[in-house]
């Protein structure tokens, strides 16, 4: 068990969070007193069952949704007690997004899509920037798409531009919710090796929220989370382990 | 298929309303100036005069039923959208296409009903204190005036029907839903083009050309005598009906050019693509709103260029002078709000189409929010795209309308001072600076309720609804 590291070479943690919803009388409680850390640099995963409250803990960690009690850090800064404002310049500039349903701009090109981060910001990449994104587009084998609409291309194509977007402003941390979720099982390995790829070659931290045991054996850690805890935090583990570990936690209850 | 929200259908029963209550006003308000000028036939043209009145009276109600039925197409094309998840689920049960189409329709009808008899019932009130201000002033005599008269009815039916008429033909979608839509396999709305459809296409075109052409004969018959107007107007109906048929050929191009010239920002540039997303959809919601300006300037340049020529004609006589400046002013001002009402209703008509096209967007807009477009930016997005739409509009009306004002009043006045005078366009500069005054405000009011709406929109739940 690691989940006592050190806060140094964090890059976000939580400390007792709880987030209720509903009133007084009709309470549910999606997390429990969550404490937790994800490592710089590294790819983690979030998995638990339905209802375990892992897209919560993303959406709160992401500056999305608020916390109930508890804090919630990104780096140095305290993400609890920011304004709405803060909050949204900080999803554009220091966090990174990749949807189950991949979620481009119909409207915008592929390269718009990329750049979309920069846009918000109103500013065009720097020439270090730029050389980036032209990197990622090229090992993301998206150069002859630029100018294609995202209807135009296939699920996993869709997905590789999301990385590219998230990955464009290097941002501290990237959440990836259910990434593979829509596609099929040759394209998810695709994508997990490219995530897997993000973390190691380019020192990325990113956390991926999911229910697949064969999505997270690409994680070099691997949180449980059930009923709004924290129940176990593994190192990479194969797909095997991690779906006896799930059985197992399963008969246990 | 019962109990639909009447919610949605609010701004078309408003639309409706509009129309009826316009008709109902202006057919009773005319027929009461006809019987007070019956009460007192001086000059036995009394008959004459009511006769012109009510005719001019229908053209008019024709040309905002027409404008109402264009915007109501408008809005059941677009509620059909929004409800596409629904139809399809509904289609795999194994509803057919045609029930659900029906049933469209029949929500038409009631909303028609609904709002033709609102309408009609405040338009009734409109005319009755129009002649008790009347009679109060003493401008109209001490006679008894009907309140109801039985061709109050017909606007009434007219509206009715062709709100009918206009759900039918918006819900022409419904017919293109495929079952599979309800199975989430459809992520993104279908996008909606203006398909290569020749057929219209080269009608549009063919009736614009030889309109303008027949036209610009009008104008040169009208150089030798004022029956040239007839000519002219003939081409004017002709090469409009071509730019109306046309609009999703013209209005596209127009819409990128005004969102070109609000600069590069992301807000504006995604507001450029959003108003050009559906262009069938842009053009409905504009071409409403390009045939009231359209009209509204028309009549205000045939009169400013009539008064100008007139004036000319007596600059010799201060005391003449006078009062044709009076008289024509206020000819201006009473066409003006006459012919201003299609632009009344053609804005009502652009303020729901730009509701419901952001409230089908609350995924997408969940995502810019997640992505990091701040509020402020969202509001500033879809003010851009309102400005857009209402620019492109009032610049197009303002064109066609001083083209055909000047062509009116070319082909009437050219054979005036002997043959072959040139009649230049005159400017009316008030009606122009309350048109882009009217436009301004339009562009901000249509944009307040989207933009409270668009940034109350949480990231979370607009990402979670799938």
């Amino acid at each position: 068990m690691q989940s006592t590291s050190p806060s140094t070479g964090l890059v976000a943690r939580v400390d007792s969070l709880t987030k209720q919803y509903g009133s007084t009388d009709n309470r549910v409680t999606a997390l429990a007193e969550v404490t937790l850390g994800i490592r710089a640099g590294e790819f983690t995963a979030i998995m638990g069952p339905s209802g375990s409250g892992k897209s919560t803990l993303m959406h709160i960690m992401a500056g999305m949704d608020s916390a109930t009690s508890g804090s919630v850090w990104l780096g140095d800064t305290e993400v609890t007690h920011l304004g709405d404002t803060e909050l949204t310049l900080l999803r554009r500039r220091r966090i990174g997004f990749v949807f189950q349903s991949f979620n481009l701009v119909p409207t915008l090109d592929i390269a718009g899509n990329i750049h979309l981060p920069f846009e918000l910001d109103g500013r065009t990449p720097s020439t270090d920037e730029q050389g980036w994104i032209d990197q990622l587009i090229d090992s993301l084998g998206l150069k002859d798409r630029l100018r294609h609409r995202p209807h135009e291309l296939s699920g996993g194509q869709q997905q590789r531009v999301a990385i590219a977007r998230a990955l464009a402003t290097r941002p501290d941390l990237v959440f990836a919710d259910e990434p593979t979720g829509n596609l099929d099982s040759r394209t998810s390995r695709e994508v997990l090796s490219l995530l897997a790829a993000a973390a190691h070659d380019y020192g990325q931290s990113i956390a991926m929220v999911t229910h697949d045991p064969i999505a997270a054996s690409y994680a070099d850690r691997i949180l449980f989370l059930a009923d709004g805890r924290l129940v176990s935090d593994l190192p990479r583990s194969s797909a095997s382990d991690i779906s006896r570990f799930m059985l197992e936690m399963e008969a246990a209850r | 298929m019962k109990g639909f929200s009447l919610r949605e259908h609010v701004p078309s029963i408003v639309v409706t309303a509009l129309s009826s209550a316009f008709g109902v006003t202006l057919l009773l308000a005319t027929g009461a100036i006809a019987t007070s000028l019956r009460a007192d036939d001086v000059t036995g043209s009394s008959a004459t005069v009511a006769f012109l009145l009510s005719f001019i009276a229908w053209v008019f109600i024709a040309i905002s039923v027409y404008v109402g039925s264009v915007v109501t197409a408008n809005t059941f094309a677009t509620i059909i959208a929004g409800r596409t998840r629904t139809i399809a689920l509904l289609r795999l049960i194994g509803s057919s296409a045609a029930t659900q189409r029906r049933a469209v329709a029949r929500e038409g009808l009631v909303v028609g009903l609904i709002g033709a008899f609102l309408g009609a019932a405040v338009g009734i009130g409109i005319a009755a204190a129009l002649i008790a201000v009347g009679l109060a002033l003493r401008v109209i005599p001490d006679l008894s005036y009907s309140y109801f008269e039985l061709p109050t009815v017909l606007p009434i039916i007219a509206v009715v029907l062709s709100t009918w008429l206009a759900s039918w033909v918006g819900s022409r979608r419904v017919l293109t839903v495929s079952p599979m839509a309800a199975t989430g396999a459809a992520q993104e709305l279908t996008i909606e083009q203006a398909r290569a459809r020749h057929g219209r296409n080269s009608s549009a075109v063919i009736l614009f050309l030889a309109g303008i052409g027949i036209l610009l004969l009008g104008v040169g018959i009208g150089l030798v005598t004022p029956l040239g107007v007839l000519v002219g107007m003939v081409g004017g109906l002709l090469s409009f009906t071509g730019l109306v048929l046309g609009a999703h050929l013209v209005m596209p191009p127009v819409l990128r050019l005004v969102g070109r010239a609000f600069g590069h920002s992301a807000s504006s540039r995604l507001a450029a693509e959003n108003a050009l997303r559906y262009p069938e959809r842009s053009s409905r919601t504009t071409i409403g709103l390009v045939i009231g300006v359209t009209l509204v300037t028309m009549f205000g340049v045939a009169l400013e260029s009539y008064k100008a020529m007139l004036i000319s004609a007596v600059a010799n006589d201060p005391a003449y002078y006078a009062g044709i400046e009076q008289s024509f002013n206020v000819t201006i001002a009473i066409f003006t709000v006459i012919t201003g009402f299609s632009a009344l209703i053609a804005a009502v008509g652009m303020v729901n189409n730009l509701s419901l096209s952001v409230l089908q967007r609350t995924r997408e807009l969940g995502l810019l929010r997640a992505l990091g477009f701040t509020a402020r930016q969202v509001r500033s997005m879809i003010l851009a795209e309102s400005a857009q739409l209402t620019v492109a509009s009032v610049l197009i009306g303002l064109v066609l309308g001083t083209f055909y004002g000047w062509a009116g009043a070319q082909s009437i006045l050219g054979s005036m001072n002997g043959i072959g005078t040139l009649v230049p366009p005159a400017i009316p500069v008030p009606l122009f600076l309350v048109l882009i005054g009217a436009a301004a405000a339009l562009t901000i009011g249509a944009s307040i309720a989207p933009s409270r709406r668009a940034t109350r929109v949480s990231p979370v739940a607009a990402l979670a609804f799938e």
